[in-house]
């Protein structure tokens, strides 16, 4: 039995969170079951990632390559797991099962009745498992597949609190990302016509082969990849559709698609670039220059754009599409240190980015207040959840000690490798930025007099009942317009009651055991990561020989 | 809903609809069909059914708890057939080599597990589509 799960292990990752997931709605009645059983796919996943990881990093010679269905490969579906995909799948596990601890027990008020809460499940695992699959998967056509299942699933948990602004940001999200898709196949499917394969493996053999005879049509393969998978994982000019999408989601979303889904592309991209494209092929076309001029654009120009947001979590979406720049920059730099660097800084900043919208999920739902200025004094009352998003601030702008040092201070070497300097000032300015973007939150909420803000706070109460009156007759008169679709009445309804519910300012604390455990798990990973490294970047660096093919 | 030949008609092709929509199902591996496609005409049939009989009796054949089952539990049945591989001591999915015949051209139920594959993906479509079409008639009322 031990043998056969071991055997299976690369294929069990992926389809245990699927199918899991997929059977939820049955028991949305009961949703404590439906938690449980999403807690264990996770746990189930954890596991298996951690043993796959680990029979990899002790496996000697050639990858482990998993043939689905018994086909050999010219023609059936590959797995290979090899270091760059257990390092992947290992960071979505570890990061996505704090995110499902997170959700227990308050989801619901958040989403909206049972059916609604019991599908976000399903789309949270069909999410997971599609990532898992992006980690381990040697198909090209399976890479496709794959990133539309994590599509669909993002925008349905992006549109899942059911209000307006939420559905407006899912459709935005959905018309572009299926763009994406389309660029993505069509790369998928020039590479299909010069090479013949569908197989990573074969089609790199093939382009090697043939490119010198058909340069252009290569060239326009790589483009519609680079485009699409850039699209998708929001680098800079084409990020326009995440703030608004990861801004209002449900704060457990914001951080899956902010920590992972968006990571899952970017892995992708590597794996066509690297794997199937190839290095020499990649410098061939300056694929390599595009990158790192993307990247140092995408640093400067995110923090940049985060600085003037006042809402907490536009500002972390902001932030987001500066960080999406330095693994760009990462990947671009085509040295073993700086992909190594890049690897380790998206493990880092999938962590937390996760513990930034969580805690900030915590504070905006404790409070309902959702821009900055209002959190005044909130280290006082939610402790811990102020401290985990101080550590994760410090974390992101790279102090010693946290995680995003070591991966900064890896491109920082990668980049004086390559011989350019710019990318070094343009990653020690980024850190600078982030810290100008992320202090003035910290100071607001631990060193803004909280009396100050008690006294604001006994204003609003005051001026109070003549505001809830104003909302009710508002709530009647939106109503009334909508009278003629009856669900999207119910659904804002629900939203309103969720505001109204919040319990006011003198009663904030921290939110309950599970969400603690979450917050408290992911700040431990940027601990960890940050003072015991060793491991993680061992495996990063095996990652990146392999994929520069330095073995 | 008035219309005495439509409802008479319909009473009489339907069903049969329905059978080929099986059929087609059932001959998606060795012969001409899918189990997409035959899924389609089954879940067709359905949606036919309710616009002309009204959509209240169509939602009473088929309650939404049975097409959340048959959603769930035929996507669910695809993974418990490709883990027969994986109990046989094989990959994943895999079917010849499992110890299962691979099937002769136009023998039903030669194929091994693509037959019963086959079966969860159509009642997984049918259900999906009549799911969709419940929730868009559902927005519009």
């Amino acid at each position: 039995m031990t043998a056969m799960i071991a055997d299976n292990l690369p294929v069990l990752v992926i389809i245990v969170p699927l199918f899991i997931g997929i059977v939820l709605p049955v028991f949305a009645r009961r949703l404590r079951l439906v938690e449980g059983m999403v807690v264990l796919a996770e746990a189930l996943g954890l596991v298996g990632a951690g043993f796959l990881a680990y029979m990899v990093v002790t496996r000697k010679g050639a990858d482990w390559i998993y043939q689905v269905g018994g086909w050999p490969a010219p023609w059936g579906i590959e797995l290979t797991a090899n270091s760059l995909a257990v390092f992947f799948l290992a960071v979505v596990m570890v990061v996505s099962l704090p995110i499902a601890l997170f959700t227990i027990g308050n989801l619901r008020q958040e989403v909206g009745g049972n059916m609604r809460t019991a599908r976000f499940y399903t789309l949270f695992l069909l999410l997971v498992g599609s990532l898992a699959g992006m980690a381990l998967t040697n198909d090209l056509f399976n890479t496709y597949v794959l990133v539309e299942v994590a599509t669909l699933s993002c925008c349905g948990l992006v549109s899942s609190h059911g209000t307006p602004r939420a559905a407006e940001a899912a459709f935005n999200y959905l018309i572009l990302a299926t763009l994406a898709s389309s660029l993505v196949v069509s790369g998928i499917g020039f590479i299909y016509v010069i090479t013949g394969h569908l197989n990573m493996g074969f089609a790199s053999q093939g382009l090697e082969q043939i490119w010198q005879a058909k340069p252009h049509a290569v060239w326009i393969a790589i483009s519609f990849v680079l485009v699409g998978f850039g699209l998708k994982s929001a680098i800079f000019p084409l990020h326009i559709w995440l703030p608004d999408a990861h801004s209002s989601a449900p704060s457990p979303a914001s951080a899956v698609l902010s920590g992972l889904a968006v990571k899952g592309y970017m892995i992708c991209l590597l794996k066509f670039l690297y794997v199937v494209f190839g290095p020499d092929l990649m410098k061939e076309f300056s694929v390599d220059r595009i990158l790192v001029l993307a990247g140092m654009t995408a640093i400067i120009c995110g923090s940049v754009m985060a600085l003037p947001q006042n809402n907490l979590k536009r500002r972390l979406a902001f932030s987001t599409v500066a960080q999406v720049g330095y693994i760009y920059l990462g990947f671009g730099l085509m040295d073993i240190n700086g992909l190594a660097g890049a690897l380790f800084y998206l493990a880092s900043h999938a962590a937390i980015k996760s513990a930034l919208f969580l805690s900030a999920g915590a504070m905006i739902s404790a409070t309902g207040k959702k821009k900055i200025s209002e959190l005044a004094g909130i280290g006082r009352k939610m402790p811990l959840t102020a401290s985990v998003f101080t550590a994760a601030s410090l974390g992101l702008i790279g102090i010693p000690l946290f995680s995003g040092f070591i991966g900064k201070w890896y491109l920082i070497a990668g980049s004086l490798d390559s011989g350019d300097f710019l990318p070094t000032i343009i990653i020690i300015a980024g850190s600078v930025l982030c810290a100008a973007y992320l202090f003035p939150v910290i100071r607001v909420a631990w060193f803004e007099s909280p009396q100050q803000a008690e006294q604001v706070n006994a204003e609003q109460q005051a001026e109070q009942p003549d505001s809830a009156a104003q909302e009710g007759s508002r709530g009647i008169a939106l109503q009334d317009e909508e009278m003629h679709s009856g669900q999207q009445v119910q659904q804002t309804a629900v939203y309103q009651n969720v505001q109204e519910n919040t319990p006011p300012g003198n009663q904030v604390k921290d939110p309950g055991t599970a969400q603690k455990l979450a917050l408290i798990l992911l700040t431990a990973v940027i601990f960890i990561l940050g003072i015991m490294p060793g491991p993680f970047i061992a495996l990063a660096k095996r990652a990146a020989a392999e994929l520069l093919m330095l073995r | 809903m008035r219309d005495f030949i439509l409802k008479r008609i319909a009473a009489v092709i339907l069903p049969f609809v329905c059978v080929y929509g099986f059929y087609v199902i059932f001959h998606g591996h060795i012969s001409p069909g899918g189990s997409f496609a035959g899924g389609i005409i089954v879940g067709l049939s359905y949606i036919a059914f309710s616009t002309i009989y009204g959509i209240e009796k169509g939602r009473a054949k088929i309650p939404d708890k049975v097409l959340t089952w048959t959603e769930s539990f035929g996507t669910l049945w695809y993974g418990l057939m490709g883990l027969v591989g994986i109990f046989k001591g094989v990959p994943f999915l895999a079917n010849k080599l499992a110890g299962v015949d691979l099937g002769l051209p136009g023998a039903l139920f030669s194929g091994g597990i693509i037959f019963y594959i086959g079966l969860g993906v159509g009642i997984r479509v049918a259900s999906t589509m009549i799911t969709i079409f419940f929730t868009l008639m559902e927005d519009q009322s």
